[in-house]
């Protein structure tokens, strides 16, 4: 991969990247333009935190165990605090020298959708409902790549809450509006089916059902990296957490982009020099007008 | 591995206890229409690999597999 340390890549091996300079601008730039895509469907912006409980997320938990990261705290009590401040802290190796932890009941955000759930659980919708939000998601890989794999990362999704047919309608839409975007800034996407990575898979109901019933596609770049992907997620959600649509639980869909990604995709497309990057914005508006 | 009848009849039967008064037929779509769901589908391949008296390798099933009774007593109704 070439350097982006000059436009503003910086890389923490452990799987985070820091950005400044012209690659912030560029990521301010795709997520802003994610987010004009998303007025094709007024949708509501949305902000939440990068944690949620742990007990809503009981079933996503089950299926990707090798994937989630906690937020674990010291337990409070003072004996085990001053334990652990006298102690090492860290080791040389950098692990922390952990003395007693408090009970675990936050799980960092794994994917910028499930908020969304979480936040209209017991609505009735009389209409469909479009949400738009970005949160930085966690994902525990077995290594880690600069822009490419990382396990901090920038996600933006355009969700629908609604009818089968409401949500198949919006997925296709957004796959229209990926592949015009893409085509304006001159980045090729090819749409693929995926599965996700479950654990145990070929134990795992969601594995089987996304091998026999694709919901998932993935918009490719270069071949073989996922820069998007549409879902499909029936009722999973909806009955999940009580929301209802014409008195059904509502079918939920999404179009996520990981914003690291696209900046990997823009600067190998476009090279490192700001001047030759396309106007993100100026894509996004076109795609909306259209 | 049983005939093509039996293996019709006990799919049915499975399809049936799950399918809260469905009005069933051979070209049900088991999936789109929800008449099954996710959480079936491992039993359902546990059911099939013991009417066929052979495995399904997971790693080969296709969209569209499981679409129908009629389409999975053909893809799955004898071990290749």
């Amino acid at each position: 991969m070439k350097d982006l340390t000059r436009v503003g890549l910086r890389w923490d091996p452990c799987g985070h990247a820091g950005l400044t300079g012209p690659l912030l601008a560029l990521a301010d730039d795709c997520d802003l333009a994610f987010r004009r895509l998303a007025d094709r469907w007024h949708a509501t912006e949305e902000r939440h935190p990068s944690a949620m409980p742990a007990s809503a997320l009981a079933t996503h938990l089950r299926s990707f165990p090798h994937q989630a990261t906690f937020a674990a705290a010291l337990d409070p009590a003072d004996a085990n605090l001053g334990e652990f401040a006298d102690g090492p802290v860290t080791a040389p190796n950098g692990t922390v020298a952990l003395t007693r932890i408090a009970p675990v009941t936050t799980v960092l955000t794994p994917a910028a959708c499930y908020h969304v759930y979480a936040g209209h659980a017991r609505e009735h919708l009389s209409e469909a409902r479009y949400v738009s939000t970005r949160n930085t998601c966690f994902r525990r890989e077995s290594r880690y790549e600069p822009l490419l794999r990382q396990w901090s990362f920038a996600m933006r999704e355009i969700v629908c809450l609604g009818t089968p047919a409401e949500a198949d309608a919006f997925l296709a839409q957004a796959r229209a509006a990926v592949d015009y975007f893409a085509l304006l800034i001159d980045v090729p996407l090819d749409w693929t089916p995926a599965t996700d990575p479950f654990f145990r898979p070929h134990t795992n109901p969601g594995y089987l059902l996304q091998r026999i019933q694709p919901s998932k596609h993935e918009a490719l770049y270069g071949g073989s990296l996922a820069l998007g992907s549409v879902n499909l997620h029936h009722d999973h959600f909806g009955t999940a957490f009580g929301i209802t649509r014409d008195g059904a639980p509502a079918t939920t869909a999404c179009v996520a982009f990981g914003v690291e990604r696209w900046l990997y995709a823009l600067t190998d497309r476009h090279g490192s020099d700001p001047d030759g990057w396309p106007d993100l914005l100026a894509a996004a508006n076109q795609v909306v007008d259209r | 591995m049983r005939s093509e009848a039996d293996i019709r009849a006990a799919l049915h039967a499975f399809v049936q206890r799950h399918a809260n008064d469905f009005p069933l037929t051979d070209d049900t779509p088991l999936f789109t229409l929800r008449v099954l769901r996710s959480v079936h589908l491992p039993e359902l391949i546990l059911l099939l690999e013991r009417l066929r008296a052979g495995p399904i390798d997971v790693e080969q099933l296709q969209p569209g597999d499981f679409a129908s009774i009629d389409v999975i007593v053909r893809r799955f109704g004898a071990v290749s």
